[in-house]
């Protein structure tokens, strides 16, 4: 190993190394708040067609009505809040060396692979993220289902940068690594 | 004897009866009960129709045997450098693996291969669907020989030096044996756990089959219940539990005897091999660059015997490898003492790992547990004991379910310590196992730290260091001092480019 032998052990002053925590981070696409509403008003929507039927059609459940109704728009009112907030908390941004995203709405948590460690990504794309142009990016490391990275609502294109940049990176990473040892 | 593997070749003809032995034996452990109950309820002309069944279901399972020996090949693929299986009885299979992904090669033997004088090997990979291949039947030498091939892949063409160093391995004499003396003490003092989960289980199942039996039988359940029930008195309780606590420990024994029993640990190039098991003799060669996490764990009994039980945990993948899987990442050595752990640590990471600078958690780590685990309980405890009068004389038991447990969240809180320092990082933590976990920074897959906002202001944040075998967590403490550990780390994984398998 060529590496050894040039092998020397500065001390690092931890001071200088690039910082996290100080990395501006991109926010998902506005239009993802859309689709974060459409899928929202769906499944309320199933759901309060099923609760409604149920108050028509079922005498039992009728006189539940009073309270049943204003907890389901308790509920429709709650989750909104809820998903605006962990929209507006999310955040990502790519780094020469590793990708770093953010997101939580009570506990903040910041997520960060290191793109030598990444070993696939996959590019995803729903029916609504199409109307508007948007994809859902996930990062795979073998750290298990924690380690893993998805950064929902950006755009396709940029998505498709990010991912082409990444893979190129990727791809840098295992020649060098594999050109020595043969 | 064929040393190559080159060439696509079946697997040895006795597989044909382990294979199919063993698929006899999973049918007939499946209908066990139904066939107890057809035997009870069936008149007894029929017995003959009941013999004549289980007879089909043995040639059934011979006649597969036989078409999955014949289906069933494997080859070395040198150029590729991949191991290539074909199998499949109606669909054709081809699995490929490369072997820079092969984790660990086993070679096994149970009762029935020993009979016969084969012996099974399985290959362990760090594929993502956790897809692996077992090859049931397979002679001395050439399980050997195909584990070396399949291990040292870059020596491949020097067959004569394998061959040579195959004789050597046999009288290579092990840095680390436990003796019986030891295991036994092992089987005294740990793994209460895992024994507690077979007894229930192995309850569970008799429990449930045995009211399946009830059923068949059409026994009155109501009389036994008010016979059980009349036999609760607390004397015969206190003995039940003193049996259950007997038995707990005698299944604690004997799992440690067979599974251990003369485990032995040599080095082997740049591996490491592991023999052990009473009945089926287990043997496991590992290399130590591919281990992930090196754990030690001691409580108080192992601690004054001078003794530790050591795990060393490789990559898992997937959620599709079954839990008993899993676990078979995980390498166990019990009963070590401190020196034999240094060298083995020193064989594993290259050098002893020293301790760096320790942190320490900040004091709040004991709220929420207190909160959740004491306070809440014992209060609602208390409103109901001073509703309904016949829960109050167990007030003295909560007040002592509050001391104990003050007692130990303080003592999880003294031992959660992360030291870190170059090379290593060390995290310890427990409250009656104290358990030390040792990763290297280039091991770290990816890092997660997060902070709850009212900790902003006194600056306390949490970090977990995700791993290929598993999460090392370090809570409550300094949030700078964390950022700046992250930011060290992700420096060191990032600059150097080192594998981490």
């Amino acid at each position: 190993m060529p590496a050894d032998s040039l092998f020397t052990n500065e001390t690092i002053d931890l001071e200088q190394l690039p910082r996290y925590e100080e990395i501006p981070l991109k926010q998902p696409h506005p239009h993802y708040w859309k689709i974060i509403r459409i899928n929202l008003l769906i499944i309320f929507g199933i759901l309060g067609v099923g609760v409604g039927t149920l108050l028509l059609f079922v005498d039992e459940v009728r006189p539940n009505a009073l309270w049943i109704i204003p907890v389901y728009f308790a509920l429709v009112v709650i989750f909104f809040l809820l998903y605006y907030l962990s929209f507006k908390k999310r955040g990502y941004a790519v780094r020469t060396h590793d990708v770093i995203y953010k997101s939580g709405i009570i506990a903040e948590s910041t997520t960060i692979a290191p793109l030598n460690r990444i070993q696939h990504i996959e590019l995803n794309e729903g029916i609504f993220s199409r109307i508007y142009k948007l994809g859902s990016l996930q990062l795979f490391t073998a750290g298990g289902q924690s380690g893993h990275i998805h950064i929902s609502g950006i755009a396709i294109d940029e998505a498709k940068s990010i991912r082409d940049l990444l893979l190129k990176k990727l791809d840098l990473l295992e020649n060098p690594t594999t050109e020595p040892e043969a | 004897m064929d040393n190559d593997f080159s060439k696509p070749q079946r697997e040895s003809a006795f597989g044909i009866i382990v294979m199919g032995a063993h698929t006899f034996l999973q049918i007939f452990k499946a209908t066990f009960f139904v066939f107890i109950a057809a035997f009870i309820k069936m008149p007894a002309t029929t017995f003959t129709y009941l013999l004549l069944g289980i007879a089909v279901i043995l040639l059934i399972s011979f006649f597969f045997a036989y078409l999955w020996y014949l289906k069933f090949t494997f080859f070395l693929d040198k150029e590729k450098q991949e191991f290539v299986v074909n199998k499949g009885i109606f669909n054709r299979d081809q699995l490929i693996i490369q072997l820079d992904k092969i984790q660990q090669v086993n070679i096994n033997q149970n009762i029935l291969q020993k009979i016969i004088g084969v012996y099974g090997l399985k290959i362990d990979t760090a594929g993502a669907h956790g897809d692996e291949v077992s090859i049931k039947a397979i002679d001395e030498t050439s399980a050997y020989n195909l584990k070396e091939h399949l291990l040292n892949r870059k020596a491949t063409v020097e067959t004569q030096v394998e061959t040579e160093y195959e004789n050597h391995l046999a009288e290579e004499a092990p840095f680390l044996r436990i003796s019986a003396w030891t295991l036994l003490k092992v089987g005294l003092t740990s793994n209460y756990g895992q024994s507690l989960a077979l007894l229930a289980a192995f309850f569970y199942t008799v429990i449930y089959e045995g009211r399946q039996l009830l059923d068949v039988f059409k026994i009155d359940k109501d009389a036994i219940q008010s016979t059980v029930t009349g036999m609760l008195t607390i004397v015969t309780v206190f003995i039940l539990i003193a049996c259950l606590l007997v038995v707990l420990l005698i299944i604690n024994l004997v799992r440690t005897f067979y599974k251990y029993f003369e485990l032995e640990i040599s080095q082997h190039k740049n591996t490491l091999l592991l023999s052990s098991g009473l009945i089926a003799k287990k043997n496991t060669l590992i290399s130590p660059n591919k281990v992930q996490i090196s754990k030690y764990s001691q409580n108080y009994f192992q601690k004054k015997m001078n003794m530790l039980n050591m795990s060393l945990k490789q990559a898992h993948f997937g959620q599709s490898k079954k839990g008993h899987e899993m676990q078979g990442n995980t390498l166990e050595i019990p009963g070590c003492n401190p020196t034999e752990r240094d060298e083995l640590l020193k064989m594993i990471l290259g050098s002893a790992p020293l301790k760096g600078k320790t942190f320490i958690p900040d004091w709040r780590f004991l709220n929420l547990p207190i909160f959740f685990k004491l306070v809440l309980p014992v209060a609602i405890f208390l409103i109901i004991a001073f509703k309904i009068p016949e829960v109050k004389p167990y007030i003295g038991i909560a007040i002592a379910y509050f001391i104990i447990g003050i007692l130990m969240i303080y003592i999880s809180y003294r031992k959660h310590r992360i030291s870190v320092n170059q090379q290593f990082i060390i995290k310890k933590s427990g409250i009656w196992d104290i358990s030390t976990e040792i990763v290297m920074p280039n091991k770290i897959q990816a890092i997660t730290t997060f902070q709850y906002p009212w900790h902003k202001s006194i600056d306390v944040g949490h970090l977990s260091l995700h791993t290929a075998a598993g999460q090392i967590h370090f809570k409550y403490g300094n949030y700078t001092e964390i950022k700046q550990l992250v930011n060290c780390w992700l420096y060191q994984v990032e600059s150097r480019n080192e594998d981490w398998m």
